[in-house]
């Protein structure tokens, strides 16, 4: 287990932490804006930077006396820090001991056609997957991947995303992936941690962290864009949210009214509403649309919600956009289910 | 015609003009080089380089710079690297003192060597009484041209340090090779081409040192001594001869290094 207790670091305008995590033999993916001091975390796991306060452990050792070189961690910087001057093989056996098998590691990463040319030729796919191959190589305690896949084109890294996931999670070992990329922490992380601000929001596995927000800031990060303030108000089968003028059902129970509360709504839970549909409809909020964003399979909308100085944004599937005649400025009615919205309590 | 077009022609006349006032200095250094070379048949530069003199001057010339060189190499890309990678904040006075040779006339760095390796100072005094003469001997030309030569090779490797990505350092660590190590295998190699540049100046600068040899060591004469003597006692046509010499070894020494200093690693 590689085990953050209490660690600081504190820069001239930023403090990270005092921060408490433990990695046990998963994958566990930081996620979090720039600046977030992700990236500070990982360089103190990997010795690069030495925290002001606090201990890192590895499998209950400290590390923190330890070199870069004593340590066991390994990092896997962003754009590869492949040597240039080496070859591909070079590289993947700079620290292979003699039993490694470099051609193995190569075959592995699909990179066995690129052994003899020099790390400086190689494309940002390949060079992410060699530089992958030559962390594995060195036999590492713990993996420290600090967004590897940023700089790559949409293809290369949805590729490189499955096949990192493939790779690194039956090695069994604590593995650290650092990104800002909502997608790629999911689709490779066994847990969650999101950090924002030099602390730490919410851990927890991809699922809860992206339906159970801990915070609005999660909320928003992982893509609940339409996040308010509203109260809890006592209502029948469960309490309504008091949003200005607005009632809305919920399925929540468990917070007593009347409660501050923050919610949230996905975008893709609000749906539009035919006007013969209305009455029918739980939840109907009308506004107009002020912006319209074409997305390829989907429009994103925003509108200005009527009687509250708020915009909500939805996203619609081209033929119900189409469908219902939409256009910029239109007056529309949406409706947002009983189950979409997502509340907690204001701290 | 687009603005495109236009940003393309006029990038293309201001290199133009680059060009042409860069070769009104190119045509500076060539022509006076070439004309010594026209003026000097072959034989009479042979029959000098057969004087006793001039090819004592040569080999001490050779010797006293490649010696520099050396040390200059061994003190100074240490340095270079700390330069190139401490954050202490007194770091900009280490960087002053590295330049001070450069920018002090080099007959003020004789006086200035003088003041603590002179024949009556305590550490003149305590090499001699060793059997170490510190002026007036190969020891005295290499203090002098060491004062002077070195800070090229401390500039130029500090810059080819700091172009060294630290990311590769620490990946280097990373994987478990020890600091001295990952300078060895990455970040030496990655400079290499700096270095032989700052080494190849520092060179060629200790072999055209004059000024501060003159004060410390006027003997056992170094080239350009030898050169200042001959066009003192003989006239400039004599010196030319000698100068030719020179030129064709600092020309030789400069092929020789800028060889040894290519891209290791281009394709």
């Amino acid at each position: 287990m590689l085990a953050f207790d209490s660690v600081t670091k504190t820069y001239e305008s930023f403090q990270l932490g005092p921060l408490d995590l433990q990695v046990d033999d998963e994958i566990l993916a930081i996620l979090g804006p720039s600046g977030c001091g992700k990236t500070t975390l990982l360089a103190i796991a990997g010795g690069i930077v030495q925290q002001d306060a606090g201990t890192v452990s590895l499998h209950g050792d400290s590390l923190d006396s330890s070199a870069p070189e004593d340590r066991g961690t390994v990092v896997v910087f962003q754009d590869g820090a492949l040597f240039p001057h080496m070859t591909v093989r070079e590289n993947i056996g700079y620290a292979a001991g003699p039993e490694t098998d470099v051609e193995g590691l190569a075959e592995t990463f699909e990179v066995t056609a690129l052994l003899g040319q020099r790390a400086s030729s190689l494309s940002g796919g390949e060079r992410q997957r060699v530089a992958v191959a030559r962390a594995l190589a060195a036999d590492p305690s713990a993996l420290l991947l600090d967004e590897p896949l940023t700089n790559l084109d949409a293809p290369i890294r949805h590729r490189l995303r499955e096949d990192l996931r493939a790779k690194l999670a039956p090695l069994d070992i604590p593995v650290l992936y650092v990104t800002h990329d909502q997608s790629a922490a999911t689709a490779i992380g066994d847990r969650l941690a999101v950090l924002n601000d030099g602390a730490i929001q919410q851990v927890g596995t991809p699922a809860t962290v992206f339906e159970e927000p801990a915070t609005p800031f999660v909320a928003r990060f992982t893509g609940h864009d339409n996040v308010f303030e509203g109260s809890i108000q006592p209502g029948t089968p469960h309490p309504h949210v008091q949003w200005g003028p607005y009632k809305l059902e919920t399925d929540c129970a468990g917070l007593e009214p009347p409660t501050d509360i923050w919610f949230s709504i996905r975008p893709e839970y609000v749906r539009v509403v035919p006007e013969a549909e209305r009455e029918a409809t739980p939840n109907v909020l009308t506004g107009s649309i002020t912006n319209r964003l074409f997305e390829g399979d989907t429009y994103r909308l925003r509108i200005a919600v009527e009687d509250l100085d708020e915009r909500l944004d939805l996203t619609v599937l081209r033929p119900a956009y189409d469908h219902h005649g939409l256009d910029e400025r239109d007056r529309i009615s949406v409706s947002v289910p009983p189950t979409a919205i997502y509340l907690d309590e204001v701290e | 015609m687009t603005s495109t077009s236009r940003r393309t022609r006029w990038s293309g006349d201001w290199l133009a003009v680059a060009l042409l006032l860069g070769g009104v200095l190119l045509l500076y250094y060539a022509v006076p080089i070439l004309a010594i070379f026209l003026a000097q048949s072959p034989a009479a530069v042979l029959s000098e380089l057969a004087a006793p003199s001039v090819r004592s001057a040569a080999t001490t010339s050779v010797l006293s710079a490649s010696i520099t060189t050396v040390i200059a190499v061994c003190f100074g890309v240490p340095l270079a690297y700390w330069l190139a990678r401490t954050e202490v904040r007194w770091r900009p006075l280490v960087d002053a003192a590295v330049v001070l040779p450069l920018v002090l006339p080099p007959v003020v760095g004789g006086v200035v060597l003088l003041t603590v390796v002179g024949p009556n100072t305590v550490l003149g005094s305590v090499a001699s009484a060793m059997g170490y003469e510190l002026t007036g001997s190969l020891i005295g030309i290499v203090l002098a041209q060491t004062f002077v030569a070195s800070p090229f090779v401390i500039v130029t490797a500090r810059a080819a340090f700091a172009g060294v990505d630290q990311d590769l350092e620490h990946a280097s660590r990373s994987l478990g090779k020890r600091r001295l190590t990952t300078v060895r295998r990455v970040t030496l190699p990655m400079a290499w081409p700096g270095i032989v540049a700052g080494v190849t100046l520092t060179f060629a600068r200790a072999m055209g040192e004059f000024g501060a040899t003159l004060m410390l060591a006027y003997h056992p004469r170094t080239m350009p001594v030898e050169i200042w003597v001959t066009f003192l006692e003989a006239g400039l046509g004599n010196a030319y001869p000698v100068a030719v010499v020179l030129v064709c070894l600092s020309v030789l020494a400069l092929l020789v290094l800028n060889v040894l200093g290519s891209d290791p690693w281009s394709e």
